[in-house]
C-alpha cells in the first residue's frame, strides 16, 4: 500500500466527540496524490464529521492530519484553504444576482488601488476553466446558469483559491446523468492536472465509475479499503450496511379494481403564462404505484400540491374514492386518507426545531393516537413515536430529540413511518428516497411495496429512474405540465425513460 | 441563556441595592432634617427637569423659597420625576410623605386625583399642587391649590397681537386640547376680539384629549405654525410646552412673530429666536411654589383652598423683554386696568 | 411590594397578548390600540348599566376582550384578505384607536363635569368593581400594605395558565407553533393559514382587551386623560424577555414592574428616572441578543452532533435520551422559574458583576 511519494492527505486514528455521541472514532484514511478517492457510507455513518475536521471547520479530539506528509492543525477552513484543500458543498453556496466572475472572487478579490481588478480575475477564471475544461463564462449571472453549471462555478471557486486536494460532498445528489457524465469529465481533468479530489457519496455505481480507491466509513469509522476495478456495487454496499441488501425490484402485481384516486383534466395555473399543470387526467387504483416520471420543474411539484390541495386548480376535478375533493381543505383531505411524503422535508415534512413527538404530530393534528379531543396526547404521540423509531428504524436518542439533530436519511423514514401508521388510502412520495442514504432506502422502498400490497394507492414522483421502473406499477411522463407518455415499466430501460423525460421520443410509448 | 439570566439578575441587583441605599440614606437625611428644617418634596410632570415649561418653572420657585429660607438645596429638597407614561405619580407623592417630606409640591393637573388619595393618608403633611383647584376642600384640608388665571394673561397676549399685527391675522396653537389649554385659546381670542372684532384667528391642537404627545413635539409645531404662517398669519401665540420651539422655529423661518408662554422665553432663546420672541405670557408658577412654601415656613398655611394667581397678584402677565410692546404698553395697561377692576370678564373656555 | 405586583399584572397581560401573535410568527404591534379602545369602551359600557357584582365585572371584561379582538380582527382580515403586512395595519389602527378614544372621551363618553382639568368617562358603580386582595395579606398574618392589591391578579393568572395550556397542549396551539416554526411545512401538514391568522390575532386582541381593567376595575374606575398608556409597547418588551413563555412573561413583568418603581428610590440617591428606561432597554436588548446566540449554539451542536452518528434505539426506543444535543429551547423562563421569590434572589446574589460591566 505505502508508496514512496508522500500521501496528499492522510489520517491518522481521528476521534471525534460531540456531546453524548462519538461521530468519529479511529479513522485511519490515506489519499494519494493525483487519485480520486472516495469515500462511501450511508448518511449517518460520519462522513460529513469526517470532511469538516478536514476542511477546519472543528478540531478532532484525538489523531492526526498529515497533508504531503507533513503534520497539520487547521483552526479554520481558511487554514485548510492555506493547506491546499478546498471544499465544495452540496448545497451551493453562490449569490444569484451575481455573475460567475464575482462569485469566484468574492472573498479573495484581486484588487487594484482598492477597486476590483476585473480584467485580473476575468484573466483567471479563464485560465482556469480552460486548464480544467470546466467552461465557464466570467460574466453570466449565475441565475441563468444549470445545476452542473453552479457545481463548476464552486470548484472554480476552490480552484482559484489555489486548492491541489478538492473534497466533493455528494456532488451528484442534484444531477442529472448527464449531468453527472460531465462532472466526472472535469473530475479526469483535475486528476490529469495532478490535482486530488476526495470524493464523498453513497452512490455506488458512480464512485466505482469515477474512483481509483475507496475508502468505506460505517457507524463512525473507517472499516476498509476496496479498489473498485476489482468490487462490485453488492459488494461494496454490503460493506457500507453491513449486510446483504435487497434491490427496487417489484414483487406480482397487486392491483386492484378499485380507482382510490382519479384526476380528471386538472390543470394549474402558473404566474408566467404556460399553466404549470396542463390538462392532466389519471387514476391510481388500489394496491397499484403510478410513477410520475419527468426532469424537474416539468409541473410535478405542482401537481403534487394540487392533488393535496396546496395549490388551488384552474380547472378539473379531483377524486378520493368516490367523493369531490376537489373543494376539500388539505386537512380534511389527510383525514380521509390522503398520505403525504414531499419532496422537501425541510420545508413541507417536518419541524426542525421540534422534537420528533411533536413532529409525529405534524399532519395528524386531528387524530390519535397524536390526540384526544382538542388535546394533544403528549404520552400518546410519545409512545407511538417510540413505536415508529422501533418499527422504521429511526436512529435517533428518543423521541424528545429535535429533528434537526437526526441525518436525512433518519429524517425520512420518521416521516414515512408517521405517513404510513396514519393507514392512508393514498399515499403521495414524492422523492422518498432523495438524499436517502443505502440502507433507508432499501427500508423505505421495502415499506412502499408492503403498503401497495395491501391495498395502498401510491403516487410516487422521483428523478431516480431506477426507482420509477422498479417500484411503479404504471408510469407517466410529464414534460411542460402535461403527460405526454404512458409507460409499462416492465419492458422499459433508465434510457428509453430517460429519452422519454426529454421529449425526444415520440409519444407511441407502449401503453 | 444563561448569560441572559446572568445579566437579567445583575440588572436587578444593581436596582435592589440602589434601592436599598436610598432607604437608608432618605432615612439619614430625614433624621438630619428633624423637626425644625424644612423638607421640600417636589413631584414634577410628565417631562420633568429641563423643560423649559412649568416644571423647570417649579424648581425655579422652589430655590428661591430656599435661598430665601437659608436651606440647602441638596440636604432640604428632593425632587422626583414620574416614569414613562406617568402611571407612578401616586407612588411619588406617597413616597416624599413616607420619607418626612412635609411640604410636599405636585406641579400638574394629572395630580387631581391621587394628591387628594395621598392626602388622606398623611393629615399631618401639607401639600400644594400647581394648576390644581382644591377650592372645595374636597382634596382634604391640608392640599392647596395653585391656580392661575390664565385666561386673564392670554387676553393680553391676544391684545398685543391683535394691536401688532399687520396682516389682522393671529396664530393660536395648542399644546393638548385640555381643559387647562382652553383657558389660554379663551382668553387669547377675547383679547384679540376686544381690540379687533373682525380679525381672523387660527388655533389649532397638537393632540387630542388623553394624549398628551402635544407638549413634547417640535416637528408637530412646527408645521402647525409653519402652516398658520402660510395662511396670513404673522403672530403665533403657542401654549404647548416644548412644541413651542417648533413654533419659534417656523417663525423665524417665516420672517414673523411668535408669542411664549409660562416663563419669559426670550430669556433661554437663542439670539435668532429672540428675534421674533415679542413677549411671553407669563404664569410664575415659580412665584406661587415659591410663596406657599414660604407660607408653610411661616406656619401661615391655610389648605383646603386655593390660591388664585391673576393680573392683580401679578401671577400672570405678558414680559417686555426685547422691548418688542413697548410701543403699545399703554394699550396692554389699559385692558390689564379693566381686568383687575372687574369690568372685562374673560371668558375660560372657547 | 404591592405595587410592583399591580404594575406587573398589565405588562404581564401585555406581554401574554404580544407573545400569542409571536409564536405564530405575526407581530401583533396593536396592543396599543387594542387596550385603550377595550379600555374606554368597557369602562363607558361599565358605567351604563348596574348589574349585581359579578355580572357586572363580567361584563366589562368581555366587553373588553371583545373590543381588543375585534380591533385585532381587522388586522387579520387585512392581512388575510389583501395580503397587508400585521405590522403596518396595526401601527395604523393605534393612531386610529387612540384618535377614536379621544373623540369618544370627549364626545359622546365624557362623563367629567365640563371644568374639570381630567377628562373622564364615567364613573362604574361599585358593583363594577373588582375586589382588592389585600385580605390575602391579613390572612398571612402580614401588614396590610398601603395601596390596594389588584384582584385582577387573579384574572391575569388565569388568562396565563388558559394560553398556556392553550398553546402547549392543544391542538390550536400545536398548529399555532408550527405556524410559527415553519409555516410552509404546517400548510402542507393541513393548518389552513388563513384562518389561523385570524383566530390568533382574534385570541391576541382578546387577551390586549384585558390590559387596561387591572387600573379600571381596581382603583381608577373609570378611564380619562390620565389613563397609563404606552403598556402595549412594554408588552412587545416584555414578551422578548420572557420568549414568548407565559413563565417567562411573568418574570419579565414583574422585573419591569420592580425596575419601574425603582425608579423613585433611585431618584432619591439623585440618579434620574430615566436611568430605568435605560436598563429596561438595555436588558431587552441582551436578552434577544443572547437568545439569537444560544438558538444558534443549539442548533449547531444539534446539527454536528446529530447528523454525525445517533446511536441506533436498538428496539426499545426507550425516551432514556430526553437531553438530546437540542431541544428546541423550550422554556429556559420554566427552569428560573419555579421558585419565583428565591430563585431571583439568589440570582441577583451572584448575578452583581453582570450587571455592573
Amino acid at each position: 500500500m505505502t508508496e514512496s511519494a508522500p500521501l496528499a492527505v492522510e489520517l491518522r486514528g481521528i476521534t471525534k466527540r460531540f456531546p453524548g455521541v462519538v461521530a468519529n472514532s479511529d479513522i485511519q484514511l490515506r489519499v494519494h496524490r493525483g487519485e480520486v478517492h472516495a469515500i462511501v457510507g450511508e448518511n449517518g455513518a460520519g462522513k460529513s464529521t469526517l470532511m469538516k475536521t478536514l476542511y477546519g471547520m472543528h478540531r478532532p479530539d484525538e489523531g492526526e492530519i498529515l497533508v504531503d506528509g507533513r503534520p497539520v492543525s487547521f483552526r479554520s477552513p481558511a487554514d485548510a484553504i492555506e493547506a491546499g484543500i478546498g471544499m465544495v458543498h452540496q448545497h451551493f453556496m453562490l449569490a444569484d444576482n451575481f455573475t460567475v466572475l464575482e462569485n469566484v472572487v468574492l472573498g479573495s478579490e484581486p484588487t487594484r488601488g482598492g477597486r476590483l481588478d476585473r480584467a485580473e480575475a476575468r484573466r483567471r477564471i479563464r485560465e482556469i476553466s480552460d486548464a480544467y475544461a470546466l467552461g465557464l463564462d466570467p460574466d453570466t449571472l449565475v441565475e441563468e446558469l444549470g445545476v452542473g453549471d453552479r457545481q463548476r462555478v464552486e470548484i472554480a471557486k476552490v480552484l482559484y483559491r489555489g486548492a491541489r486536494t478538492l473534497i466533493l460532498d455528494e456532488p451528484t445528489a442534484v444531477l442529472v446523468p448527464q449531468e453527472v457524465d460531465e462532472l466526472f469529465g472535469n473530475l479526469a481533468e483535475l486528476k490529469r492536472e495532478g490535482l486530488t479530489v476526495i470524493f464523498i457519496s453513497h452512490k455506488l455505481d458512480e464512485v466505482r465509475k469515477v474512483a481509483d480507491s475507496i475508502t468505506v466509513i460505517r457507524r463512525g469509522t473507517t472499516v476498509g479499503t476496496a479498489d473498485p476495478a476489482t468490487t462490485t456495487a453488492k459488494q461494496l454496499a454490503e460493506l457500507m450496511v453491513g449486510a446483504e441488501l435487497p434491490v427496487a425490484q417489484k414483487r406480482d402485481s397487486t392491483v386492484r379494481e378499485t380507482a382510490v384516486l382519479q384526476l380528471r383534466e386538472v390543470s394549474v395555473a402558473a404566474p408566467g403564462g404556460r399553466p404549470a399543470v396542463d390538462d392532466v387526467s389519471l387514476t391510481v387504483r388500489e394496491g397499484e404505484v403510478v410513477g410520475i416520471a419527468g426532469v424537474e420543474g416539468n409541473g410535478q411539484a405542482e401537481l403534487v400540491d394540487a392533488i393535496m390541495g396546496l395549490r388551488p386548480l384552474s380547472s378539473g376535478t379531483v377524486l378520493l374514492g368516490a367523493d369531490d375533493i376537489t373543494a376539500w381543505s388539505t386537512r380534511h383531505r389527510r383525514e380521509q386518507g390522503l398520505g403525504f411524503i414531499p419532496e422537501d422535508r425541510h420545508r413541507q415534512g417536518m419541524l426542525l426545531e421540534a422534537p420528533l413527538w411533536e413532529n409525529r404530530i405534524l399532519g395528524h393534528q386531528t387524530r390519535p393516537p397524536a390526540v384526544k379531543g382538542a388535546f394533544i396526547d403528549r404520552k400518546g404521540a410519545r409512545a407511538d413515536t417510540a413505536r415508529i423509531m422501533r418499527e422504521y428504524d429511526v436512529r435517533a436518542p428518543g423521541p424528545d430529540t429535535a429533528a434537526m439533530a437526526l441525518s436525512g436519511g433518519n429524517q425520512q423514514k420518521l416521516i414515512v413511518g408517521r405517513e404510513m401508521s396514519a393507514r392512508p388510502r393514498l399515499l403521495i412520495a414524492a422523492h422518498p428516497t432523495r438524499g436517502v442514504d443505502v440502507g433507508a432506502q432499501s427500508v423505505i422502498w421495502e415499506l412502499l411495496k408492503d403498503a401497495r400490497a395491501e391495498g395502498m394507492g401510491i403516487v410516487l414522483v422521483s428523478a431516480d429512474l431506477d426507482e420509477l421502473i422498479g417500484l411503479s406499477d404504471t408510469l407517466h411522463v410529464m414534460l411542460r405540465g402535461r403527460l405526454v407518455a404512458t409507460l409499462d415499466p416492465a419492458r422499459l430501460t433508465p434510457e428509453e425513460l430517460g429519452t422519454h423525460m426529454t421529449g425526444a421520443a415520440s409519444t407511441a410509448g407502449a401503453a | 441563556m444563561k448569560a441572559a439570566a446572568l445579566l437579567l439578575a445583575g440588572s436587578m441587583a444593581l436596582a435592589a441595592c440602589a434601592s436599598d441605599e436610598s432607604d437608608s440614606g432618605s432615612g439619614g437625611g430625614s433624621g438630619s432634617g428633624g423637626n425644625d428644617e424644612l423638607m421640600i418634596g417636589l413631584a414634577f410632570d410628565t417631562g420633568g427637569r429641563g423643560d423649559k415649561s412649568f416644571n423647570d418653572s417649579a424648581y425655579a420657585g422652589v430655590e428661591a423659597a430656599v435661598e430665601e429660607l437659608g436651606l440647602s438645596m441638596e440636604d432640604n429638597v428632593q425632587t422626583l420625576s414620574p416614569n414613562d407614561d406617568a402611571s407612578n405619580r401616586g407612588e411619588l407623592l406617597t413616597q416624599l410623605a413616607e420619607q418626612g417630606y412635609d411640604p410636599v409640591i405636585a406641579v400638574g393637573f394629572n395630580y387631581d386625583e391621587i394628591i387628594a388619595d395621598v392626602s388622606q393618608d398623611f393629615p399631618d403633611v401639607t401639600f400644594a399642587q400647581v394648576d390644581g383647584s382644591n377650592a372645595d376642600g374636597a382634596k382634604g384640608d391640608n392640599v392647596t391649590g395653585l391656580l392661575f388665571a390664565e385666561e386673564q394673561g392670554s387676553f393680553l397676549a391676544g391684545v398685543a397681537a391683535a394691536s401688532k399685527t399687520e396682516t389682522d391675522n393671529i396664530g393660536f396653537v395648542g399644546g393638548v386640547q385640555s381643559p387647562l389649554i382652553e383657558k389660554f385659546q379663551a382668553g387669547f381670542e377675547a383679547g384679540a376680539r376686544a381690540v379687533n372684532p373682525d380679525i381672523t384667528i387660527q388655533s389649532q391642537y397638537l393632540s387630542p384629549a388623553g394624549d398628551f404627545s402635544g407638549f413634547g413635539a417640535p416637528d408637530r409645531g412646527y408645521s402647525v405654525a409653519q402652516g398658520f404662517y402660510q395662511n396670513g398669519a404673522d403672530i403665533v401665540f403657542h401654549a404647548a410646552g416644548g412644541s413651542g420651539e417648533g413654533v419659534f422655529q417656523a417663525a423665524v423661518e417665516a420672517n414673523k412673530r411668535a408669542i411664549g408662554v409660562d416663563s419669559d422665553q426670550w430669556q433661554t432663546a437663542s439670539p435668532e429666536q429672540q428675534a421674533v420672541i415679542m413677549t411671553s405670557m407669563i404664569k410664575r408658577v415659580d412665584n406661587a411654589v415659591m410663596e406657599s412654601i414660604l407660607s408653610v415656613a411661616n406656619d401661615e398655611a391655610e389648605g383646603g383652598t386655593d390660591v388664585v394667581y391673576d393680573l392683580e397678584s401679578d401671577g400672570v402677565g405678558l414680559s417686555t423683554s426685547g422691548g418688542y410692546i413697548d410701543d403699545i404698553a399703554d394699550v396692554v395697561e389699559d385692558y390689564r386696568q379693566q381686568i383687575v377692576d372687574g369690568s372685562i370678564t374673560v371668558p375660560t373656555t372657547p | 411590594m404591592v405595587v410592583i405586583l399591580n404594575r406587573a399584572v398589565p405588562l404581564f397581560l401585555a406581554g401574554l397578548a404580544v407573545s400569542v401573535a409571536f409564536r405564530m410568527g405575526l407581530s401583533n404591534s396593536g396592543v396599543e390600540g387594542q387596550y385603550r379602545l377595550a379600555t374606554i369602551l368597557s369602562a363607558a359600557a361599565g358605567a351604563a348599566v348596574a348589574l349585581p357584582a359579578p355580572l357586572h365585572v363580567l361584563l366589562i371584561i368581555v366587553v373588553a376582550m371583545l373590543v381588543g379582538a375585534f380591533w385585532a380582527g381587522i388586522v387579520a382580515v387585512l392581512k388575510v384578505t389583501r395580503g397587508v403586512s400585521e405590522v403596518i395595519s396595526s401601527i395604523m389602527l393605534n393612531f386610529i384607536a387612540l384618535g377614536l378614544a379621544s373623540f369618544l372621551l370627549t364626545g359622546p363618553l365624557r362623563g367629567s363635569e365640563p371644568g374639570a382639568s381630567i377628562i373622564t368617562t364615567a364613573d362604574i358603580p361599585e358593583s363594577g368593581w373588582f375586589p382588592g386582595l389585600n385580605g390575602v395579606f391579613g390572612a398571612l398574618g402580614l401588614a396590610e400594605p398601603r395601596s390596594e392589591l389588584y384582584g385582577f391578579l387573579l384574572v391575569a393568572a388565569v388568562a396565563g395558565i388558559v394560553i398556556a395550556v392553550l398553546v402547549k397542549r392543544t391542538r390550536f396551539g400545536f398548529d399555532l407553533r408550527a405556524t410559527g416554526m415553519s409555516p410552509s411545512a404546517a400548510t402542507a401538514s393541513g393548518v389552513d393559514a388563513r384562518g389561523m391568522v385570524i383566530k390568533t390575532m382574534l385570541i391576541s386582541g382578546a387577551v390586549a382587551g384585558l390590559i387596561g381593567l387591572p387600573d379600571l376595575l381596581g382603583s381608577s374606575h373609570h378611564y380619562g386623560t390620565e389613563f397609563t398608556t404606552g403598556l402595549g409597547f412594554l408588552g412587545i418588551a416584555v414578551a422578548l424577555l420572557g420568549r414568548n413563555s407565559p413563565v417567562g412573561i411573568a418574570l419579565g413583568a414583574l422585573l419591569f414592574g420592580f425596575l419601574d418603581r425603582a425608579a423613585i428610590p433611585l431618584q432619591f440617591e439623585g440618579i434620574p428616572a430615566s436611568v430605568v428606561t435605560i436598563i429596561q432597554g438595555t436588558i431587552v436588548l441582551a436578552v434577544v441578543v443572547a437568545n439569537e446566540i444560544a438558538r444558534r449554539i443549539t442548533r449547531r451542536q444539534a446539527e454536528r452532533g446529530g447528523v454525525q452518528s445517533a446511536p441506533p434505539t436498538s428496539g426499545d426506543g426507550s425516551t432514556d435520551g430526553g437531553q438530546g444535543p437540542g431541544g428546541p429551547p423550550p422554556d429556559p423562563g420554566a427552569a428560573v422559574g419555579t421558585g419565583t421569590g428565591p430563585g431571583v434572589r439568589s440570582g441577583a446574589a451572584d448575578g452583581t458583576r453582570g450587571g455592573q460591566q
